[in-house]
């Protein structure tokens, strides 16, 4: 049994990954909400922008917030030609949403095999010297990119609650959202909305992988671990709402790290599955999301 | 040595012939998108290697490996099949990483990330296992070839096309995806036993998404509901990815290379040939 102690500790750790499975729900769900698609593929916008991130940074030298920039510019990037090259002809032959997925999944181990290429297997470490700045409360400590991660959360969750609410943007997506034909006769046109809902998605994925790379090192394999975890957070917040992904994550962060006064840390996967597995069964519409004919 | 390097792939080959084969019977066949079928061929593929470890007979335990995968593919599907298409995927989907999490930690059992070494030969000589492999994978495709045709057969395809109306027509579709899908895990489990006899090693990395796609890739570049195009693109599929070792020099750059080869084949599949080479369904 873990001594009582570490408990505020558990929670922390909890609802650091909390945050970072919820920066990586948002763009997923978004997709989700707009395009009504399963889109693993921002899986590999992670692991691009991290890569990218570390290639200016360690390899090149640049200043880190130059590299922040063109690393996001760089996950930008690969979603325009991801929707290019593969989303928008599988849209014009209306291939079903498993076709997408699986297209998706296929581009997410893409990105593996290609950073595997690229950087090789090893785990690359992302040098940054405020990375090692760490605070301590008490039983408590924090460091300076966990605090980051949890802040530029914040931001972008609000960031994003604006554009969706507030604009006309927004407006649009939302509509294209809840009726895609009602939406064309009133003059949206789906594929450029579309067009900027991945952007949208693509630029939350870019922050969340260079956070990400900072607070878990790098690994071609990492979109993969990542956004798995960012579906179930998804799904278990309700897969058709944006806020519901952010509560999911924070959810799903804290009952693993929870878990482990129950089990060994490495059953930490068995924990988050069973609960998707038992969301998806008993309540499939999720924690926010709205129960529809079609849902189960 | 080019002896040994054609029976190895030769057994590869036909090792992959079953594992695509029986997965075309829930995904082409039945229209359950499985994508947990490598769990069943992982744990055909341990139980295989644990009990002829301890000793037990190897017809025994290839069998047994057949009916743990099955009993466990029939225990998950009477759970999971009423979920809507993405949801099926997603929790099969699932099921990987909780076999990596499980291989992984179940120390006692599997050792871990250590792996099983030692796994005993079912024959001495190299050959005599390809033959033999030749021979069940070749049984056990005619078997799912008589089944697809079957009355039963007709029911799977019947319930991929229009469930609602299968179900009217009286035919309980919820038993009858049970029952696909642990035929289906049956043969996997078979396919991975054979798979471990032949490697003499297994580790968690059996479960890794990457051969899991190659299946994938197969499967789609065949054809749904096609036996044969299954055949086809598994030959095809598998000659190229083993030519890529004689043109691409590096050697940690091989096994990238490989998956980008058939993820790119896939992808390209998918938008342009969505029904595969002898595809009778879109995918």
């Amino acid at each position: 049994m873990v001594s009582f102690e570490i408990l505020p500790q558990l929670i922390i750790n909890g609802l650091i990954a909390g945050s970072i499975y919820a920066l990586a729900a948002s763009g997923f769900s978004l997709v989700y909400y707009v395009i009504k698609f399963l889109h693993f593929a921002q899986g590999a916008i992670l692991t691009v922008s991290a890569y990218i991130f570390f290639l200016f940074l360690n390899i090149l030298g640049v200043h880190y917030i130059l590299s922040a920039v063109l690393a996001i510019i760089s996950a930008l990037l690969t979603v325009w030609l991801m929707n290019w090259l593969v989303y928008r002809p599988l849209r014009k032959r209306s291939a079903t949403g498993i076709v997408l997925l699986i297209a998706s999944v296929a581009l997410l181990m893409l990105s593996a095999s290609l950073m595997q290429a690229l950087f090789g297997s090893s785990t690359k470490v992302l040098n940054l010297s405020k990375s090692n700045i760490t605070y301590t409360f008490g039983f408590l400590t924090i460091t300076f990119i966990q605090i980051s991660i949890i802040i530029t959360a914040i931001v972008l969750f609000l960031l994003l609650w604006f554009i969706l609410k507030k604009t006309r943007l927004g407006k649009s997506m939302r509509a294209l959202a809840d009726n895609k034909e009602v939406s064309q006769i009133v003059g949206i046109n789906p594929e450029k909305i579309y067009f900027y809902t991945f952007l949208i998605a693509a630029f939350l994925g870019g922050v969340a992988g260079i956070l990400i790379g900072l607070e878990q090192n790098l690994y071609p394999r990492m979109g993969i671990i990542i956004i798995i975890k960012g579906f179930i957070s998804a799904v278990v917040g309700g897969i058709t709402s944006v806020p519901g992904a952010i509560v999911g994550g924070l959810f799903i962060g804290l009952v693993e790290n929870l878990g482990i006064w129950f089990l060994p840390s490495g059953y930490k996967d068995v924990i988050s599955f069973t609960i998707l597995l038992l969301f998806l069964l008993f309540r499939p519409q999720g924690i926010f999301g709205v129960k529809k004919r079609d849902d189960t | 040595m080019i002896h040994e390097f054609l029976f190895s792939f030769v057994t590869f080959l036909f090792i992959y012939f079953l594992v695509a084969v029986s997965l075309n019977l829930t995904i082409g066949f039945t229209g359950l998108v499985n994508l947990g079928h490598m769990v069943f061929f992982g744990v055909g593929a341990y139980t295989s290697a644990i009990l002829t470890i301890n000793g037990v007979p190897w017809y025994f335990a290839i069998i047994v490996a057949g009916v743990v995968a099955s009993i466990l593919g029939a225990i998950i599907a009477s759970i999971t099949v009423r979920l809507k298409g993405d949801y099926f995927a997603m929790v099969t989907l699932g099921l990987v990483f909780i076999a990596i999490a499980v291989s992984r930690n179940w120390i006692s059992l599997t050792r871990g990330a250590l792996g099983l070494p030692g796994i005993p030969d079912i024959f001495r000589n190299n050959f005599y296992y390809t033959l033999f492999t030749i021979g069940v994978v070749t049984i056990a495709i005619i078997i799912i070839y008589f089944l697809t045709n079957s009355e039963t057969g007709k029911i799977f395809q019947a319930i991929r096309d229009d469930e609602t109306a299968t179900a009217i027509l009286g035919k309980n579709t919820y038993f009858y995806k049970i029952l696909s899908v642990a035929i289906s895990t049956f043969f996997a489990g078979i396919a991975g036993s054979l798979f471990a006899h032949h490697l003499n090693f297994i580790d968690p990395t059996l479960f890794d998404l990457e051969l899991f796609v190659f299946i994938l890739a197969i499967l789609i570049s065949g054809g749904l509901a096609s036996i044969k195009g299954t055949i086809v693109a598994g030959f095809i599929l598998s000659v190229l990815i083993t030519l890529l070792r004689f043109v691409v020099v590096t050697p940690e750059l091989i096994g990238p290379m490989r998956n980008m080869l058939f993820l790119v084949i896939l992808i390209l599949i998918l938008i342009y040939r969505p029904r595969g080479i002898f595809g009778r369904v879109d995918v």
